[in-house]
């Protein structure tokens, strides 16, 4: 797997190294100083959630976690711990470097600070709380602009319910993850985006959502 | 018998014996009012020994003193009232003392009875807590019961899961066991009943001749009682042991209950590590093989058109085999009992969702909603269903002819939602229309044949039904999906 991921990413002109457990992941992530790190929450040695929190100050990479398991449970620990994605096992190459992308675009957006976030039509201006798509204005509710300011700030990744919660509703809300549902339905109405072909908003599902970037 | 009279022998000696003291000392010295020495002895005959006692002690000496000492000596003769009036006084103080020591001593026997009655209970009791087998206490309470007078039977019954336990006190006939348990399911005692903290026997019962049933919590207390009432302090005392063995055929119970769903958990336990570590074994090579096999699809590897072809079939055939590693897994935890995590969702989200994986595989198919926008949300374990949607959409794609439409629906209808996926391909068999949720059963070459049994299993997890049936332009399948309690809107 090891020698057929490095080889994959190394057609796609990436830079490659591999460790084989947490603890030299960790090690190898402070002195090399990489972009983005893939996490397998499967590895020998130290726990992959262990070495997901050690890696979080070591590093300001991205970290895209890998897993077999299949339970969305082990998504929402991992993002809530500070990684930035996930693939499920197996994937093809075509889709592990389209996440790979997008990790990295994030960090350059991030990085220019633009007060203005576009998404295809979508643009949303951070300094004059104004949403519009194809150039028409949108007009939000502050919760709903909230939610939607929130999912732009981190356009490409998936955001959990709880962290969707904490940061629209506040530190204290009473969890009822319903109301991010019933509030991301009543924004794709005002967007005139479809959930079944979305060109926004994409659930994932159990785990939260994730703006298209 | 002679021990009833002893006290009273004891009586008329102690008036003897003070007549002649009398006696004695009165032939010495000129000593007036001796007589009061007899009401001494009345006192204490009264209380040592009760009324009887002191009142044959009373009347012996008024009659001594009288012959002895009162003039003319030697006659039995009453002169005056002041005569008279000592009779009185003996009498009445014999008879005040007697009651006042009589009821005294009634009191203290009570207490001492019911000092022994707890020490005998708190023996019991603690021995039932020490000893960690229940059966062990049980049995030192069936004997403990069998001690009290008139009752010749206790036993002890334990309902195990519906199921008659003799524990103490002997064997029971088949006949008692089915009396036993009758009593218990009815909770209707037979012959006895506990009321005011004392066993009673019932009127009804044939005196002694048969056992009588006492249902409690866990259990049945069996006991044959002798005709002609018990002492009530015995009863009262039966009554108590049967509410100790009653607490701890209780105790028994939540034990092998505990213990019960301890291997109830351990077993799951076993199972979610199996399936677990068969998800890993199996899809950890088909991950090495999908990631190896797509990486020399990059054109920097340097591979000839027809050689991608190749590798791009080989990698669709690795995915196959992915879905049916997990479909299989899915099935089999399915079947364990999966532990569902329902939250309210809006239907039209998650059919979205359905869609929006599917969207690659759909290939531009036509796909019709007909899903009302205020229709409330259902409770449902989002990727369960979610499953159970694509499958169904899955194989209307496959059945549904080049060009051909799929459409869903879905109505709201007291509690319940039910949804349709129908396409317009070919009929199924009426035969098969019930067959189609069997597992491995498949029409088509590709399939797993288990996509629509996983989807049978996840709709009736929920509670809900899921049937085929042949519409005018196509196969249906319709399920249903509970709606959410509360409409949880803001």
């Amino acid at each position: 797997m090891q020698r057929a991921l490095r080889a994959g990413l190394r057609y796609h002109d990436f830079e490659v190294r591999a460790v084989g457990t947490g603890e030299e992941a960790v090690r190898e992530a402070a002195a090399w100083r990489p972009d983005v790190i893939l996490l397998d929450l499967g590895l020998p040695g130290m726990d992959g959630f262990a070495t997901l929190r050690a890696l979080r100050p070591a590093t300001r990479a991205g970290v895209i976690v890998v897993s077999v398991m299949p339970g969305e449970k082990d998504k929402v620990r991992a993002l809530d711990a500070g990684a930035d994605d996930y693939v499920v096992k197996p994937f093809g190459t075509d889709e592990l470097v389209a996440r790979i992308r997008a990790v990295l675009r994030r960090q350059a957006d991030v990085r220019a600070g633009e007060p203005v976030i576009r998404t295809g039509d979508l643009e949303i201006d951070l300094a004059r709380r104004s949403v519009t798509t194809a150039g028409r204005a949108v007009k939000l509710t502050p919760t709903e602009y909230e939610l939607l300011r929130y999912l732009a700030l981190h356009a490409g990744k998936p955001v959990t319910h709880t962290t969707l919660l904490r940061q629209v509703w506040g530190e204290y809300a009473i969890g009822d993850k319903y109301n991010t549902r019933y509030v991301v339905a009543q924004i794709r109405k005002k967007l005139g985006d479809d959930p079944a072909n979305p060109r926004y908003i994409v659930n994932e599902p159990g785990v939260g959502y994730r703006l298209q970037a | 018998m002679t021990r009833r009279l002893a006290p009273y022998a004891v009586g008329i000696a102690g008036a003897l014996a003070v007549t002649a003291a009398i006696g004695l000392v009165s032939s010495r010295f000129q000593v007036p009012g001796l007589s009061a020495f007899y009401l001494l002895l009345v006192l204490w005959l009264g209380a040592t020994w009760g009324r009887g006692p002191a009142v044959a002690g009373s009347v012996a000496a008024f009659l001594m003193y009288d012959f002895f000492f009162v003039p003319p000596v030697g006659t039995l003769t009453v002169r005056g009232p002041s005569e008279l009036l000592e009779l009185m006084v003996l009498l009445a103080v014999a008879l005040v003392t007697g009651q006042l020591a009589g009821s005294l001593r009634r009191t203290q026997s009570a207490a001492e009875a019911l000092a022994a009655d707890e020490r005998a209970m708190y023996e019991l009791a603690t021995a039932a807590l020490r000893s960690p087998e229940v059966t062990v206490a049980l049995s030192l309470l069936s004997e403990r019961a069998m001690r009290l007078q008139g009752v010749s039977r206790f036993a002890l019954v334990a309902m195990d899961f519906g199921h008659a336990m003799p524990l103490a006190g002997g064997e029971l006939t088949a006949d008692e066991l089915r009396q036993a348990t009758w009593s218990y399911d009815n909770k209707r005692p037979v012959g006895v009943a506990v009321s005011n903290g004392a066993v009673r026997l019932m009127k009804t019962r044939p005196e002694g001749a048969e056992a009588a049933y006492l249902p409690l919590a866990s259990g049945v207390a069996v006991m044959k009682i002798e005709a002609g009432h018990p002492d009530p302090s015995d009863l009262r005392m039966l009554a108590a042991l049967v509410g100790l063995a009653d607490l701890l055929l209780d105790r028994r119970r939540a034990v092998l209950e505990a213990d019960r769903a301890r291997g109830f958990e351990a077993s799951d336990r076993l199972k979610a590590a199996i399936l677990s570590s068969l998800s890993h074994e199996l899809k950890s090579p088909i991950a090495s093989l999908r990631a190896g096999l797509t990486a020399l699809l990059a054109p920097q590897a340097g591979l000839q058109p027809e050689q991608r072809d190749l590798l791009r079939d080989l990698d669709g055939q690795a995915n196959r085999l992915d879905r049916l590693v997990g479909d299989m897994l899915a099935l089999s935890r399915l079947e364990a009992g999966v532990e569902l995590d329902r939250e309210p969702h809006r239907f039209a989200d998650l059919v979205g969702t359905a869609l929006h994986q599917l969207r690659p595989s759909l290939n531009g198919r036509d796909v019709k909603l007909d899903i009302a926008d205020d229709l409330p949300p259902v409770e449902v374990d989002e990727l369960q269903v979610g499953r159970v949607l694509t499958n169904l959409l899955e194989n209307a794609d496959e059945w549904a002819p080049e060009g051909g439409r799929i459409e869903v629906g879905a109505s709201a209808n007291e509690g319940w939602l039910t949804a349709w996926v129908e396409n317009d391909g070919p009929a199924i068999a009426p035969t098969e229309l019930d067959r189609v949720f069997e597992t491995f059963w498949t029409r088509r070459a590709r399939g797993s044949g288990l996509g629509l049994a996983i989807s049978k299993r996840v709709v009736e997890a929920h509670g809900g039904t899921i049937r085929a049936e042949n519409r005018r332009r196509g196969p249906r399948f319709t399920f249903t999906l509970p709606l959410a309690r509360i409409a949880a809107a803001r």
